[in-house]
């Protein structure tokens, strides 16, 4: 009964070790920005791509997420709402609720 | 009738009920010692090496009267405990042994965390059940506690004996660790706890870990929980065990939560979760002296829920809502969240000669918190190094007890990146107290005075000053036959904090700028407390009044201006006088007929007065009678291994006693199941059903209650609870 308990205290142990170290891994990261456009009716998303037409990735994204960051884009139509053509700062590159 | 004998330097005894006869597993906890023994089928109960004469031993166990008594190396250990149907003592003015003080003098609360974890609720959860207690919450990823009306600031929570500060100024930091491995929590309604602060104006929390257990045998416990509403699993380990006067006990947790459920059957986006969990306590006793030394490292990655730029009278509930739970994303953080790391040492060393204990007391607390709104860069990274020493020395001679004490204290606060909301400062404290209690059969009287130093220091902001007041407490009771009576009176001191200071920044958890005020002076809070109980077998009444009034009362109030992006401008100011009033009552009844049924009742009934503009306060919570229904069954019921069904029922009334630029709240109920089975000897199994009526609701209290029309509480959710004790 000891030994039962010896082991069974053990294997809890490195249960719960195994459980703490798991850490998220170090893959880079890849994440959708958009321009915060501060429209009539709230803020209005458009999203944008990097150089590559792709998401934001790694250096690119602590770039897009830096200050002074700034991105151009043409005129642009989101639903019912025009964005004008200009170069804007207010990029976010956070997850909203879509799904 | 057994003999009991002195042998062999040991100290043993036995329990005994009224009519001689020996009861079994009761709780004799050596509270100086920290040890918990059991009585064992013939009442006898030992410990191996005697412990010093003075030294305090509680015995308890439900359906009997507890009884606390002191131990003399000379005396035999008879103890007789009545049986008792009315059990009064988490809220009532009964016979237990309390961290912060004479219970019978003071006003403290009582709660069992033991086995918090297989239970339906979270550790808040359970807290908040008690009359007077709210909860400020966003799912159960951020909870925090509010003591009649009071939270943030103003109620200090302690975690064995280390005063935990962890930035807990702001509705979105929670409380800095789980239940994993905490047997009890107590509580201090209002400004009586001179032993430990007087910055406590609210209240004081004082969380206890498991005690010791004497046993050369290691014994523990591995349980899982899942609850649907937020899809949480987890996972609990304990371990404990003794050998010559060695005591080592450890814990495990981890925890992992996607989104809640609304009663809408849409999910609250990013109010996921994850948590781990690590703690380890060793102890070693010899004849007068005791040393504990304990470890605890808790790490929180909170995902911050409700979060948008937009105005939040703008905010539709679908704009921040999930229609559906993918569970290979849905887990994963995201941003805005916050990580959270806290480290806790302390160590602890009891000392005991004659009619005396000595205690030391060092601990050293390390909580760093990141808030993350980009992915790359933290908006809020500051750590916070809290050093705490404290001695008291406990003495007693006729029938007075002396507790004379000092507690010195360094905080720092140091920001790790250049982005910040508060400047780095540095805050050093010091108190020195003296208590004294008198108790004689009927009557017990009980007089406190503390004294406080604390400095505030800024070099950032060019900030040096120095508070200094007086704490004070005193309370009398009076016992006849069933009735018992007490008032206390207390005074309490907060010095404002440097968030309240300093502040200027965005703070990302909360949306909203906040302005300091180096003006800020002393809050000062003073309490009358009045307390009336009655009880016979079947039916206990406690009545609890009270009223406090705080002067120069530090607020953070919303302006009409915005900042960066859209942030709302908050400042902190001072009201000159604020009143919180209001009163308490506890009903448990329990019907001659049916010995197994327990029926507890609980009306919370508060009033705020801002007498400078003649509202409320803000956040003042709702009016609730918070119900619960207990029936314990016999081991051979027709359900095999069903031993408990509880019903708890909370019903909150509207709250229309608002500020300007609050909402008023609807009036709501809920109701919770649990059923606890027992389908094995070393096998507890816990079911429960919590919201049955599927009621959408939002607590006056919610973080989240201004957006999106109020975003509601959980919906209907079940829970599955295993232990396995081994």
């Amino acid at each position: 009964m000891k030994t039962i308990n010896y082991f069974l205290a053990a294997s809890a142990f490195l249960a719960i070790a195994t459980m703490t170290s798991c850490s998220d891994s170090d893959t880079i990261e890849c994440h959708e920005c958009h321009i915060a456009y501060d429209g009539p009716n709230g803020e209005i998303e458009v999203p944008i791509l990097n150089s590559g037409e792709e998401d934001f990735c790694g250096d690119d994204l602590a770039n897009a997420e830096a200050p002074g960051f700034s991105y151009a884009i043409e005129e642009t139509i989101i639903g019912m709402d025009t964005i004008p053509a200009g170069t804007y700062t207010d990029i976010h590159c956070e997850e909203h609720a879509d799904h | 009738m057994m003999n009991v004998f002195m042998l062999y330097s040991q100290t043993q005894g036995v329990v005994l009920d009224a009519n001689k006869a020996p009861i079994d597993k009761v709780n004799v906890f050596l509270s100086d010692q920290k040890i918990l023994l059991y009585s064992k089928e013939d009442g006898s109960f030992s410990i191996q090496k005697n412990i010093p004469s003075n030294s305090f031993i509680h015995f308890y166990k439900f359906g009997y009267s507890s009884k606390v008594v002191q131990y003399n190396v000379d005396e035999e250990l008879n103890i007789t405990l009545d049986e008792l149907h009315v059990n009064l003592d988490e809220v009532g003015v009964a016979e237990s042994f309390s961290e912060l003080g004479n219970n019978k003098l003071i006003n403290i609360d009582k709660k069992s965390l033991k086995n918090n974890f297989t239970s339906t609720a979270s550790m808040l959860e359970s807290i908040s059940q008690l009359s007077g207690i709210d909860m400020i919450s966003s799912g159960l990823g951020i909870e925090k506690v509010v003591v009649r009306g009071l939270s943030g600031m103003r109620v200090v929570t302690y975690l064995n004996g280390m005063k935990i500060e962890n930035q807990q100024w702001a509705g979105d930091h929670g409380i800095g660790f789980t239940d994993l491995g905490i047997h009890e929590v107590e509580l201090i309604k209002g400004s009586s706890a001179l032993k430990y602060g007087g910055e406590a104006v609210g209240g004081l929390l004082y969380f206890k870990d498991n005690p010791f257990v004497e046993s050369n045998q290691p014994s523990g416990f591995v349980a899982s929980k899942f609850d649907n509403s937020h899809h949480l699993f987890g996972n609990q380990v304990g371990f404990k065990w003794s050998k010559n006067n060695f005591y080592f006990n450890a814990y495990g947790q981890y925890n992992i939560a996607s989104d809640y459920r609304m009663p809408n059957n849409q999910y609250l986006f990013n109010s996921r979760f994850k948590n781990n969990s690590v703690k380890f306590s060793i102890a070693n006793r010899t004849n007068k002296f005791q040393n504990i030394f304990r470890y605890q490292y808790n790490n929180e990655q909170t995902g911050i829920p409700a979060h948008s730029h937009d105005d939040p009278d703008e905010i539709e509930l679908g704009d921040i809502s999930l229609n559906e739970i993918d569970f290979a994303e849905d887990f994963k953080l995201i941003r805005p969240n916050q990580f959270v790391d806290n480290h806790l040492f302390v160590y602890e060393n009891n000392y005991f000669i004659k009619s005396s204990k000595v205690s030391f007391h060092l601990g050293h607390f390390i909580n760093n918190l990141k808030e993350y709104e980009k992915w790359t860069v933290a908006a809020f990274d500051m750590t916070l190094s809290n050093t705490q020493i404290k001695s008291n020395i406990r003495t007693q001679f006729n029938d007075f007890t002396l507790n004379v004490g000092a507690q010195l204290g360094k905080l720092t606060n140091e920001n790790n990146i250049q982005s910040r909301l508060i400047p780095d400062a540095i805050t050093n404290d010091l108190g020195v107290y003296s208590i004294l209690d008198y108790e004689k059969e009927k009557i017990g009287l009980n007089s406190g005075l503390r004294l406080d130093h604390k400095k505030i220091s800024s070099d950032e902001k060019d900030y040096d000053k120095l508070f200094s007041a007086i704490s004070y407490s005193s309370g009398v009771y009076f016992t006849e036959s069933n009735h018992i009576l007490r008032l206390t009176y207390s005074g309490a001191f907060r010095s404002p904090h440097f968030s309240e200071l300093f502040s200027d920044g965005v703070h990302h958890g909360t949306s909203r700028y906040e302005i300091g005020n180096t003006n800020l002076k002393l809050e000062k809070g003073h309490q009358f407390d009045f307390k009336y109980q009655w009880s016979n077998n079947h039916l206990g009444i406690v009545v609890n009044p009270f009223y406090q009034l705080i002067t120069d009362f530090i607020s953070i109030n919303p302006t009409d201006s915005f900042a960066q992006n859209n942030y709302r401008v908050y400042n902190y100011d001072q009201f000159d006088k604020v009143e919180i009033s209001g009163f308490e009552l506890n009903l448990h009844y329990h019907p001659h007929q049916l010995h197994n049924l327990h029926f507890e009742q609980s009306y919370s009934f508060i009033n705020t007065r801002n007498l400078d503009k003649n509202t409320a306060l803000a956040l003042t919570p709702s009016n609730k009678i918070k119900t619960s229904l207990k029936l314990h069954l016999t081991e051979n019921n027709s359900l095999l291994t069903l031993n408990k069904i509880s019903v708890y029922h909370v019903y909150s009334f509207s709250q229309n006693n608002i500020v300007e630029y609050e909402t008023s709240s609807d009036a709501y109920q809920l109701i919770n199941l649990e059923f606890d089975f027992k389908p094995a000897k070393r096998i507890d199994l816990v079911l429960g059903l919590n919201n049955l009526l599927n009621q959408e609701y939002t607590p006056h209290l919610s973080r989240i209650k201004e957006i999106g029309g109020g975003v509601p509480n959980p919906g209907r959710s079940f829970n599955i609870n295993l232990k396995y004790e081994f």
